[in-house]
């Protein structure tokens, strides 16, 4: 055949092959094991949503912090003179908006209206910017929306403290030790549970007088349970491993057990779970001052002022939209944050 | 399962007669007594008071307050309508607030199904993530945010339906409540649905089903549909107690009379033993809920039916 006779025939030279790429090193860079916190933070980066929604946090809070400091009104400052002003913004006013016209529907038909002319003839606006406009007492709009945004920034704080603190030890504790401990701590649980949070606040504020430091204490005795419910589900599944008991022979206490050996393992879910209990806290707060047990006057939240805006909401619709707008803001990137955080730190959980 | 079911009753009798208790102590330490009234004198004080068997003990008081409790005898309401039995303001409100309430669990159980399955079978596609974005603004934007806005536009704007709730036109004014509440409902039950059928999509009955020559309708509804319907029952407890706290707002914004705006009013104008009964109410309400579900849950899953303990132990 003719193909055995070339392949006979054909001879190696010794310089015909050369090694390809012997001085470097082989690692498989693509698909390499990495340590679970970077590839987490590759996840996270990776989901638009989640930092879309962690960048709106930040301004919320970089706006909730230096927003009533570059206002020229305080959130209590009453100016009668300037009581339902309409939003006029420096700059945007000449564009043709916000420039403190307001529309009104009157038995006549729609009539158009600015606050700020004080020459009716010249048409000449007074030199007083309410940028977000004013409320029925006169008050800023902007500096009492952002004022009222850190009430719900504190309560989220509470929240992340109250599942770290309380529930956290609670599920370890009731989790770890099992037998009796375990039941009467989980009948505790359970009792409490079965009451509806609504009524435990109410029953709160008729003793208590209504403030902050009344649905922080609402938030502490209901807050806890889901949180306490995941610590403890994990630490039944985690106890009986191996590297537990391996700690246990080394002569380990519980208490490390517990905190430096379990908990490191669990971490993830427990994060993520905070993350969800804020939104929570925050609707909490703003439906209890929306209904007339939170905040008292003159201090704000977003809930006060939806619930106080509300009240001429169909006159003056712009003073209702800042707080609503923020209140729903906060809500969904929370949520959308929690969202992808528990993407990134337990991708075996992701939503299909 | 008798015994699951026994225990799960014990333990919300347990509740009940907690909450029941917390009440009690709460209105002992409630400021005043009901006749404060400087007008009588000491003797007919004790006739009152041995009226209203205030003279008794502590425990006697207790036995009778949750034999009153609950056999409906509320006792009067002090500010917001003067010495109306509790029993009698109730009467025309619940209805009011059962309506409203069961047409958004009805309205949010259809849509939210519709939504999930729609998002489920066309996986992946516009139709899916117009579904999750739906329900992601659902789940994150409080319900009154809707109320308000719907109010807005249907109710002021547009005039289609009454602003605020009107005895003449109960149906018309229960559509912008209903669908303000639901949208809570319909978000969770989007979400779960489309997470539980994707998951039985995947499985491997569903594969054999598929190469028997089952297909289309058929394969969605009596094997699919059927499997993921199951758990939705866990999700039901959560989104009742959503209604009940929605329903203060709605019905405060709508000006509803029904019993979420009675409790909004008696709690500021301190109306104690309204406030109480309806606390009362509520968790009775939610207990009661909450029990049913795990029993229907129970009768349903065979691994808790035929396991001896409950689904938390």
């Amino acid at each position: 055949m003719i193909n055995d006779n070339v392949l006979a025939n054909i001879a190696f030279q010794e310089d015909d092959f050369e090694f390809k790429g012997a001085d470097t090193t082989k690692l498989d860079t693509n698909f390499a094991s990495q340590r679970f916190w970077k590839d987490a933070t590759m996840r996270f980066r990776n989901n638009k949503g989640a930092m879309f929604s962690l960048v709106t946090i930040l301004l919320v809070i970089l706006l909730a912090i230096f927003g009533p400091i570059v206002s020229p009104y305080t959130y209590q400052q009453q100016n009668i003179k300037d009581t339902n002003l309409a939003p006029r913004i420096p700059l945007l006013e000449n564009l043709g908006i916000f420039n403190g016209n307001e529309t009104l529907k009157t038995s006549t038909g729609a009539k158009l209206k600015n606050g700020y002319v004080i020459n009716k003839e010249t048409g000449e606006k007074s030199d007083t910017y309410y940028w977000f406009g004013s409320d029925t007492l006169g008050r800023d709009i902007w500096t009492r929306t952002w004022t009222g945004t850190r009430v719900s920034l504190y309560i989220a704080v509470v929240a992340v403290l109250i599942d770290m603190l309380i529930g956290l030890s609670y599920g370890l504790v009731s989790g770890y030790f099992g037998g009796k401990v375990d039941s009467v701590l989980q009948r505790f649980a359970e009792i409490i549970n079965s009451i509806p949070t609504l009524v435990i606040v109410t029953l709160l504020m008729l003793i208590l007088k209504p403030g902050l430091a009344t649905i922080t204490l609402a938030l502490m005795i209901t807050g806890w349970i889901g949180m306490s419910r995941i610590a403890r589900a994990q630490m039944l599944k985690l106890k009986e491993q191996e590297f537990v008991l391996a700690s246990h022979t080394l002569g380990a206490s519980s208490f490390r057990v517990i905190f430096s050996e379990i908990l490191p393992n669990i971490i993830g879910q427990l994060i993520t779970n905070t993350m969800f209990s804020i939104p929570s806290a925050i609707f909490t707060e703003a439906f209890l001052s929306f209904v007339g047990l939170g905040i008292p006057e003159p201090m704000c939240s977003l809930g006060s002022l939806i619930s106080y805006a509300f009240k001429s909401f169909t006159t003056h619709p712009y003073q209702i939209v800042p707080p609503v707008i923020v209140l729903a803001l906060l809500m969904l990137c929370f949520n959308m944050l929690a969202d992808g955080l528990r993407d990134a730190l337990d991708p075996k959980m992701k939503e299909r | 399962m008798r015994r699951y079911v026994l225990k799960r009753l014990l333990i919300s009798i347990g509740t009940l007669f907690v909450v029941i208790l917390l009440l009690f102590t709460l209105l002992q330490f409630m400021p005043g007594s009901p006749f404060n009234d400087e007008k009588l004198s000491a003797d007919q004080k004790v006739v009152l008071f041995e009226k209203y068997g205030l003279d008794k003990p502590v425990v006697v008081q207790f036995y009778k307050y949750v034999v009153n409790m609950l056999q409906g005898d509320f006792g009067v309401s002090y500010t917001i309508s003067k010495n109306t039995p509790i029993s009698q303001l109730l009467k025309t409100r619940v209805p009011i607030s059962l309506r409203i309430g069961g047409q958004a669990v009805l309205l949010g159980a259809l849509i939210g199904l519709i939504l999930g399955i729609i998002a489920a079978i066309w996986h992946g596609t516009v139709w899916d993530t117009i579904a999750t974005i739906v329900s992601v603004i659902g789940v994150s934007v409080p319900s009154y945010v809707f109320a308000l806005a719907l109010a807005y536009t249907f109710g002021y704007e547009l005039n289609w339906f009454p602003l605020l709730y009107t005895m003449k036109a109960p149906f018309q004014s229960s559509v912008l409540p209903s669908i303000s509440l639901s949208m809570f409902t319909i978000a969770s039950i989007a979400r779960f649905t489309r997470s539980e059928m994707l998951e039985v999509l995947g499985s491997d009955y569903i594969l054999l089903a598929e190469s028997k020559g089952v297909y289309g309708p058929k394969l969605i509804v009596r094997h699919v549909l059927r499997n993921a319907l199951i758990p939705i029952i866990t999700v039901l407890a959560p989104l009742i107690v959503g209604l009940m706290t929605g329903s203060l707002v709605v019905e405060k914004i709508f000006s509803i009379p029904g019993i979420g705006s009675l409790l909004v009013t008696a709690i500021q104008s301190n109306d104690y033993n309204v406030v109480i009964v309806l606390s009362f109410i509520y968790s009775a309400m939610y207990i009661g809920i909450m029990l049913v579900v795990d029993i229907l849950y129970g009768v349903i899953d065979p691994r808790i039916r035929l396991s001896k303990e409950g689904p938390n132990d």
